[in-house]
């Protein structure tokens, strides 16, 4: 219960760096945070059960259920791939408008229109 | 006008909160087990059906191979739409902010900051340990089978090998691997080999991602140390490649 509650928590950090926080590199962090605490719940509770690592060696029984784990490896991936894309987005805003503030940059989109 | 807008913002976050809550609120009051099913049947036959110890590799290049092809694709075009941003694309996105050179100066001048910063040890450092990293991350890929890792994860360290060397080398460099162009061609090349080899099943009667290795005669294992060599070198090129542009280098 308590590691759900921090991981809620976590969660909850990377939502308001997405919607609180002016700069564009922060919100981007906020979003790979968000995607760890999902990672990070998913693997959680697939170790519930069991508590050796999903490895079939010689005398390792009750292991943790490694289908999550596979899962998550392709979340990871795809964040990765989210990740990238938004820094390149936000290279291009700050290369033609000198600035990662969210608030100049809307100003200055406004000030063009 | 300001403070109605502030209200609707404040409005809609306290929205997304509420839907949050009523997302997350079953999740922490379950008191329902975690199935036990797939771990059984996992524990029992994964290993006589996939020869793999590992059940995460045995679970991602062999139970769901398809969902790895699609998570490959999704990869290559996030690097191929991420170089077409810093590379290419600009004039297209720059239009909405009217000239596109006109903060071009300030750009300059900060880009020169940075590379005023870096140092010898910077160099020294990464320049060495670049090859023991490239090693350790064929060492991770090719073993996912055996041990923790496997082609995503051995990938990602042959990609921050790249990177090391790309911070470390001269100019006159004794290795093309940091070239943009050769890890361009690297990508590609390990695409079409994962497609051949998921075709290859085809030929000899089986289905998509049949295991053609063992209808040779081979050890079960052998198709998934392939997929998984296949895979780190796709992996590792696309992100170094992805790094190497993000550094400046890809013109």
């Amino acid at each position: 219960m308590i590691e759900r509650m921090l991981l809620a928590l976590l969660f909850l950090i990377g939502f308001w760096g997405i919607v609180g926080i002016r700069n564009i590199i922060k919100k981007i962090f906020g979003l790979t945070i968000i995607n760890n605490a999902v990672v990070i719940l998913f693997i959680l509770e697939g170790s519930r059960i069991g508590n050796q690592v999903p490895i079939l060696e010689e005398g390792i029984e009750n292991i943790v259920d490694p289908v999550p784990q596979a899962l998550m490896l392709t979340a990871i991936v795809i964040g990765v791939c989210i990740t990238a894309l938004a820094l390149a987005l936000a290279f291009r805003l700050y290369r033609h408008s000198g600035t990662f503030d969210i608030d100049q940059i809307h100003r200055q989109v406004h000030d063009v229109t | 006008m300001r403070s109605k807008i502030t209200g609707l913002f404040l409005f809609q976050v306290f929205l997304c909160l509420v839907t949050i809550t009523l997302v997350l609120i079953p999740l922490f009051w379950t008191d329902i087990p975690w199935p036990t099913i797939a771990r059984d049947h996992m524990e029992n036959f994964g290993m006589a059906a996939s020869g793999a110890r590992n059940m995460v590799s045995a679970i991602y290049l062999g139970y769901r191979v398809f969902d790895t092809l699609g998570e490959t694709i999704v990869l290559l075009v996030a690097v191929s739409g991420t170089i077409g941003i810093i590379a290419h694309g600009g004039d297209v996105l720059a239009k909405g902010f009217g000239d596109p050179s006109r903060n071009e100066s300030l750009y300059q001048e900060k880009t020169t900051l940075v590379k005023k910063q870096r140092t010898a040890l910077l160099e020294v450092v990464t320049g060495k340990l670049g090859p023991v990293v490239l090693v350790f991350g064929f060492y991770v890929m090719l073993f996912g089978h055996l041990s923790p890792g496997g082609g995503f994860q051995g990938g990602v360290v042959v990609a921050s090998g790249i990177v090391f060397l790309a911070l470390g080398g001269r100019a006159d460099g004794s290795t093309r691997l940091t070239e943009a162009g050769v890890l361009a061609k690297l990508e590609s090349i390990s695409f079409l080999l994962l497609i051949l080899a998921s075709l290859s099943g085809v030929v000899f009667g089986g289905g998509f991602f049949a295991n053609t290795l063992a209808q040779a005669g081979m050890p079960e294992v052998g198709f998934i140390v392939l997929l998984n060599a296949i895979i780190g070198l796709k992996v590792g090129a696309g992100i170094g490649f992805m790094c190497i542009a993000m550094l400046g280098r890809a013109e």
